[in-house]
Order: structure tokens, then C-alpha cells, then sequence
């Protein structure tokens, strides 16, 4: 859970990457450190395509799971820790 | 009996450094969401506004404005110095675009900094849609500088706050 905007404006994100790590997007396919992550929890079709960027320091990357739209028109990316403010209960 | 003059007379300084703080920082954070509920009134726009009131506006977002302000919007990739002539241009060309427009503020935290400077952070959400028929829903952390100038509030920087680098 991301602290977007004031004290309620919240986002659900998954952490795909920690600090240091390279992350990109091939084909859909998500790429940290030039290994393939198995996402399961991904069910539409994905052809997102994003050059290798490195997390920075006191960062992670996340990214949300419904990734059918655009690559544009998705909010992901790279957080700040000092924002992660917790984790659902489920 | 020195001494308790003393004691009197700075009991009497705090008293009174309390009571120009409790009466004149409201006073001056009233002035500053003022001018954040005349900007999102003035860039807010009403399907079927008449031209007069779009004239009205448009003309007077620019003196909520410093005589340059600098915007860092790195969502849009929009970044710059601009004066208020150009500030009410961009509005307009943004109004002009939209069917219906609303600008609202939230979560307004002020602090002065300095002397005649206050820094304000907010979550700000525009709605609407534009003439080509796309709905527009966005919500941002805003950093924002007012300089008192003239005993008037005005803005001096615009940032949105870019919560996720991709």
C-alpha cells in the first residue's frame, strides 16, 4: 500500500523489485536482474515492453497486477520506501 | 521587587508573542486557502459556461500568480518558468479543450519557512472531460511556494510530486 496523495489517496501495488535490482519488461514478460518472474497472479494478457532501469536507493518497484491496458495508461513504477505505509490483510 | 517586575514583564512578552501567533498564523493560512479555493474555482469550469464568466476567469487566474512562477510537472514532462499572461494562456487552452472541468484541493498543509514565503502541500484532483469525449480523473501530491508580495499571496512554484518513477 502506497501513500499516493495526502493522507487518503492510497494505491494496492505489488513490489516486483528492491533496491539495486534491474527491472524491465519484455514482451509482457517481467524481467529483475535478466531472470524471468513467474506471475501467476497476472491473468489478461500483457505486451508491455520497458527498457532495464535500476531501483534506486530507498526504493522498491511495483507494479499492479491488471497490466491489459496500455503500458502509458498504467500507474507503476519506482516508490520511495518512506511512502509504503502497509500491506493488505488477505 | 526588581525581580518580580521582571518576571511580569516577561510573562506580559510571552502572553502577548502567544497571542500574535494564535491571531495573525490563522490569519495568514486563511488568506493562502483562499487563494487555493480562487484557483480551483477560476480553472473549474461548468458544462455550458457563458462567455462571460470564461472571460471573467481566464483573465483572473494570472493575479493569483507571481511575476514568474516555475512549474515542475514531470508526470506531463512540463517544466518551466512562466509568467501570468502565460499561466491564464495555458488555462484557457485547458478550459477550451474541456466540456466540463473541476479542479479541487485537499489536505492543504501549510508551514512558513521564511519570512513572507509559505510552502504548502496538498493532494489536488481535476475531473472532467474533454470535447473529444475522454474523461479526466487525475489525483497528485502537490509542493507549492506562495510569496507575500504586497500583502497578497501569490504563487511562485507548482510541483507535482511524482510518487512513481517508471
Amino acid at each position: 500500500m502506497i501513500r499516493f496523495a495526502g493522507s487518503k489517496a492510497m494505491l494496492l501495488k505489488r513490489v516486483v523489485a528492491l533496491e539495486g535490482e534491474r527491472v524491465e519488461f519484455r514482451h509482457g514478460k517481467l524481467f529483475v536482474d535478466e531472470k524471468e518472474i513467474d506471475e501467476p497472479y497476472v491473468r489478461y494478457p500483457c505486451v508491455w515492453e520497458l527498457p532495464p532501469r535500476q531501483v534506486e536507493k530507498g526504493c522498491v518497484y511495483v507494479v499492479g497486477d491488471n497490466r491489459d491496458m496500455p503500458i502509458e495508461n498504467h500507474l507503476f513504477g519506482q516508490a520511495s520506501m518512506k511512502r509504503m505505509v502497509g500491506v493488505p490483510l488477505w | 521587587m526588581v525581580g518580580f517586575k521582571k518576571i511580569i514583564i516577561i510573562a506580559v512578552i510571552v502572553a502577548v508573542g502567544v497571542w500574535a501567533v494564535a491571531y495573525f498564523l490563522p490569519s495568514e493560512e486563511k488568506k493562502i486557502k483562499k487563494q487555493f479555493r480562487l484557483l480551483a474555482e477560476w480553472v473549474s469550469k461548468d458544462p455550458g459556461e457563458n462567455t462571460l464568466t470564461t472571460v471573467y476567469k481566464i483573465k483572473h487566474i494570472g493575479t493569483l500568480f507571481d511575476t514568474t512562477c516555475e512549474f515542475k510537472v514531470p508526470v506531463y514532462s512540463f517544466s518551466g518558468n512562466y509568467t501570468p499572461d502565460e499561466i491564464s494562456g495555458y488555462a484557457a487552452q485547458g478550459r477550451l479543450a474541456s466540456s466540463r472541468l473541476y479542479l479541487k484541493f485537499f489536505d492543504l498543509a501549510i508551514t512558513f519557512p521564511e519570512e513572507g514565503s509559505a510552502k504548502v502541500t496538498l493532494t489536488a484532483r481535476l475531473t472532467g472531460k474533454l470535447n473529444v469525449g475522454d474523461s479526466i480523473d487525475e489525483t497528485h501530491e502537490v509542493e507549492s511556494i506562495l510569496k507575500k508580495v504586497e500583502k497578497k499571496w501569490l504563487f511562485s512554484k507548482v510541483e507535482v510530486i511524482e510518487v512513481l518513477k517508471k
